[in-house]
């Protein structure tokens, strides 16, 4: 099971670290930030299959903590860098010529 | 005969689990708008993530290890969903974010 | 018309057992901090109920259990379905918004209501103003409304609200 658990850790790290090439390359602040709701599911099934492969059942309350973060990281990016709180000014259509 | 069954259904879930990341992480190169980036990054992850959590459940030492399992389950899902719902609404409040510019860098 | 709400000592005293469960399965049932952590719990429920009030919308046990079940089975779709969306050569996807008017009642319901769809097939809460809900949707081909009132219904039944369907008749 050990072995198995190991094996499964090493795949959702090397999924991890493909889909952070993408991020990576952005290109808007918004893909970026996918980076934290990434962490937020991948990293947190990585932690957990570690807590056991390893033995190390602090890797559990690692992974809860990781899961509330990964929630506050993308609040401050919301609030403090978009500022969804202001009222938008440009027009939806902008959004469709960019991302094509 | 109950173990080797357990242990060939964790394997299963294993698998699939991490099937469903692969395809997760595929859907960031195949999409090409963020919003349906973060269809594919909240639905088929947290899909992942259920069959990864079942397949732990039997080896959680305790009772309250089960439970704290599904704790951490559950607080990721809200997780997932509540950062999924704030990309989305930034996206559609700021199509095109005031600092882009300075972000870039390729 | 909000059904009264629940008193706030029994508010609290929920409140402090579902604390003192988490804290338990938390700390794996730890003996030495059972104690820490029933003081902790009930200082909480205390501190949460005079910041958070109990709303006008109890939770009814069958209705939350209802809508567990609802909610694992079509998270299940929706993760198969855009798995399959994914791996199809053709990429069959047509995003794109809809604006809804939601029949369930401002707080907890409506909130409930915008983070579950983030988690069902092919919706994606977006903007959330009063009772228009906007949602990205991956496939605007597929019957969205029809998912999204079926959601609404469940929800609506974790607070043992009914809902009329008018809204779904005129559109």
């Amino acid at each position: 099971m050990t072995l198995m658990l190991n094996a499964v850790a090493a795949f959702l790290l090397l999924t991890l670290l493909i889909a952070l090439v993408r991020i990576w390359r952005g290109p808007a602040p918004a893909d970026r930030m996918l980076a934290s709701q990434l962490f937020g599911t991948t990293g947190v099934a990585l932690l957990m299959v570690l807590a056991h492969a390893q033995s190390m059942p602090a890797l559990m309350d690692v992974a809860l903590t990781l899961a509330v973060l990964s929630v506050l990281a993308i609040v401050a990016f919301v609030t403090r860098v978009v500022r969804i709180d202001q009222p938008a000014n440009s027009p939806d259509a902008e959004s469709e010529a960019r991302h094509d | 005969m109950t173990d080797s069954l357990i242990f060939v259904s964790q394997a299963v879930l294993l698998i699939l689990g991490c099937l469903f990341f692969a395809v997760g992480t595929l859907g960031l190169f195949r999409f090409s708008d963020t919003l349906t980036r973060i269809h594919a990054l909240t639905k088929v992850d947290n899909l992942g993530l259920g069959f990864i959590v079942l397949a732990l459940l039997p080896l959680a030492p305790s009772l309250a290890g089960g439970l704290k399992t599904l704790l951490i389950w559950a607080a990721a899902l809200a997780a997932s969903a509540t950062s999924a719902h704030l990309i989305a609404r930034a996206v559609h409040v700021r199509p095109e974010p005031p600092n882009a510019g300075e972000v870039e860098h390729d | 018309m909000p059904p009264a709400p629940a008193s706030p000592l029994i508010t609290f005293l929920f409140r402090s057992t579902v604390l003192f469960v988490v804290w338990w399965a938390l700390t794996l049932g730890e003996l030495s901090g059972l104690g820490f952590g029933a003081v902790v719990s009930v200082l909480v429920a205390w501190l949460s109920v005079r910041l958070f009030p109990p709303s006008g919308f109890p939770l009814r046990p069958g209705g939350l259990l209802l809508f567990f079940g609802y909610f694992l089975s079509r998270s299940v779709v929706a993760g198969v379905d855009v798995a399959r969306r994914l791996l199809s050569p053709a990429l069959p996807v047509q995003p794109g918004e809809i604006t809804l008017t939601l029949n369930v009642p401002e707080g907890s319901p409506r909130w409930l209501l915008a983070n579950t769809l983030s988690l069902m097939p092919g919706t994606l809460s977006v903007l959330l103003e009063g009772d228009q809900l906007t949602l990205h949707c991956l496939d605007t081909r597929d019957p969205v409304e029809r998912d999204v009132r079926a959601t609404e219904r469940r929800v609506a039944g974790v607070f043992g609200l009914a809902v009329d369907d008018c809204q779904e008749a005129t559109r």
